[in-house]
């Protein structure tokens, strides 16, 4: 029963947290200078969709892993979700990052090293599922899965780090630099807003992750109780 | 002992691969057959004169790799899928230990790659008119991608065999991880082709060896689990 209350009270916290993170975004923070008219305001949700996306790829690793030191269904479940939510905020990273490109560089769509770690980040995701729904058999596919989710994961840093860094690039300064020293030279206002977005949309991730986990563990009980 | 068992049962593994494959040369003609034409179809249409000079050394660094990738796919990924349609994945489980599997089938996969780019890159080289400057580090290049690209179609061959065995699911899987590596092998082709000295293609080398190794190594833990679930 506090279970259900705490639960409550947080998923209010979080709209009530999202509310003001969306109202500061377009009446708190100034447009930041150098770009065109208001379109610096995407960054509020741009990077916290694209920070989530990395997110839900490190929880998959996490489950991934779990699942195959335990075997229990409910780690594969986990990482299904994460992946699945992966999926949904990598898409959104990727809108917001086009329309954003169309308002600065007249195109959506640029091959911009960036666009292209995001890009493949998607076909990685999207092969995940496909490799789950090849395989008819749950422990066969949950331990296939997890296998290409470590591989696959493997390949991240160098498309993250490596190749953005050969190629030059459109794409304005990343948050943490080449030299991983924290690099943010913005108003103070946007910054406070920005740093409440991610915290919002971790919130976010974790509340939708914590759902799709719960039904899982009813789908789960449920087919054990057919068994019985 | 034990090592010596494991590099034993390792060549013995590839010993059976070559055997049989000297026996079907089903792979062999796969790759050899798809490199060959793609070439064909590329030199006919667009040959050393219909490329702008300014653009010869991006596109032909990149031909060379699609040519080289989309041959090799139509091989590699039968190396297990071949043991499960003839029904002989249990006796090999029985017969070897997973990482002598694992190490035969790479080894085998690296000897049909090596063989597929010295086919394919002196006819290329000829057919479309790309001078090299730096022989020397386009080999390296070639070597280590090579390398680089046995070690991800062994490990993406032995899911999709586990999994539907198809080789459209081979492409879905493996396309998303091998792109970094494509990216820096034809950025380390582009550098040789331009400069005879090694220094050029050093930062190419390094990324490729490095992701490489880390999917190699990845490789030899995940394979048990592949392998036996």
């Amino acid at each position: 029963m506090t279970d259900t209350r705490v639960r409550t009270a947080l998923h209010w916290l979080l709209g009530a947290w999202m509310a003001l993170v969306i109202a500061a975004a377009f009446f708190w923070a100034p447009a930041a200078a150098g770009f065109k008219g208001e379109s610096s305001r995407i960054v509020f949700f741009h990077v916290p969709q694209a920070w989530v996306a990395v997110l839900a790829f490190c929880v998959n690793l996490v489950a991934s892993l779990r699942y195959l030191r335990t075997r229990n269904p409910l780690d594969d479940a986990r990482a299904a979700a994460a992946a699945r939510l992966g999926l949904i905020f990598s898409l959104l990273a990727t809108v917001t990052g086009s329309i954003f490109a169309n308002v600065m560089w007249n195109s959506f769509w640029n091959w911009d090293p960036r666009e292209v770690s995001i890009a493949i980040l998607l076909l990685v995701y999207a092969a995940y599922f496909a490799l789950r729904e090849a395989v008819p058999d749950e422990e066969r596919r949950a331990s296939l899965a997890a296998a290409y989710a470590i591989l696959a994961f493997v390949t991240m840093p160098f498309l993250v780090f490596v190749v953005p860094r050969i190629y030059w690039s459109l794409h304005p300064d990343t948050i943490i630099g080449a030299t991983g020293k924290l690099k943010l030279q913005m108003e103070s206002r946007m910054l406070q807003t920005l740093f409440g977005s991610l915290v919002g949309f971790t919130g976010l991730f974790f509340w939708l992750y914590t759902l799709d986990v719960r039904l899982a563990r009813v789908r789960l009980a449920r087919r054990e109780r057919e068994e019985e | 002992m034990r090592a010596s068992t494991l590099l034993s049962e390792s060549l013995a593994v590839l010993g059976k691969e070559l055997i049989s494959e000297l026996r079907s040369r089903v792979a062999l003609n796969a790759i050899g057959l798809f490199g060959v034409t793609t070439l064909i179809v590329v030199a006919y249409q667009i040959g050393p004169y219909q490329i702008q000079e300014q653009d010869r050394p991006h596109l032909l660094s990149a031909l060379l790799w699609i040519i080289l990738f989309f041959a090799a796919t139509s091989g590699l990924s039968r190396v297990f899928v071949k043991e499960e349609d003839a029904h002989t994945a249990k006796a090999l489980r029985l017969a070897a230990r997973p990482l002598a599997v694992f190490a035969g089938k790479y080894l085998f996969n690296l000897i049909l790659l090596i063989a597929l780019f010295t086919l394919i890159v002196p006819l290329y080289c000829a057919l479309m008119g790309y001078a090299v400057r730096g022989v020397a580090g386009l080999v390296l290049v070639l070597a280590a991608g090579a390398v680089a690209l046995a070690a991800t179609a062994t490990i993406v061959a032995a899911i999709i065999a586990r999994a539907s065995g198809s080789t459209t699911l081979f492409a879905i899987l493996s396309v998303p991880l091998v792109l970094p590596l494509l990216v820096m092998l034809i950025q380390g082709t582009r550098a040789a082709a331009a400069s005879a000295e090694l220094a050029a293609v050093v930062p190419a080398l390094q990324g490729v060896v490095s992701l490489g190794g880390a999917v190699l190594t990845v490789s030899v833990y995940l394979f048990p689990v592949v392998w036996h679930d």
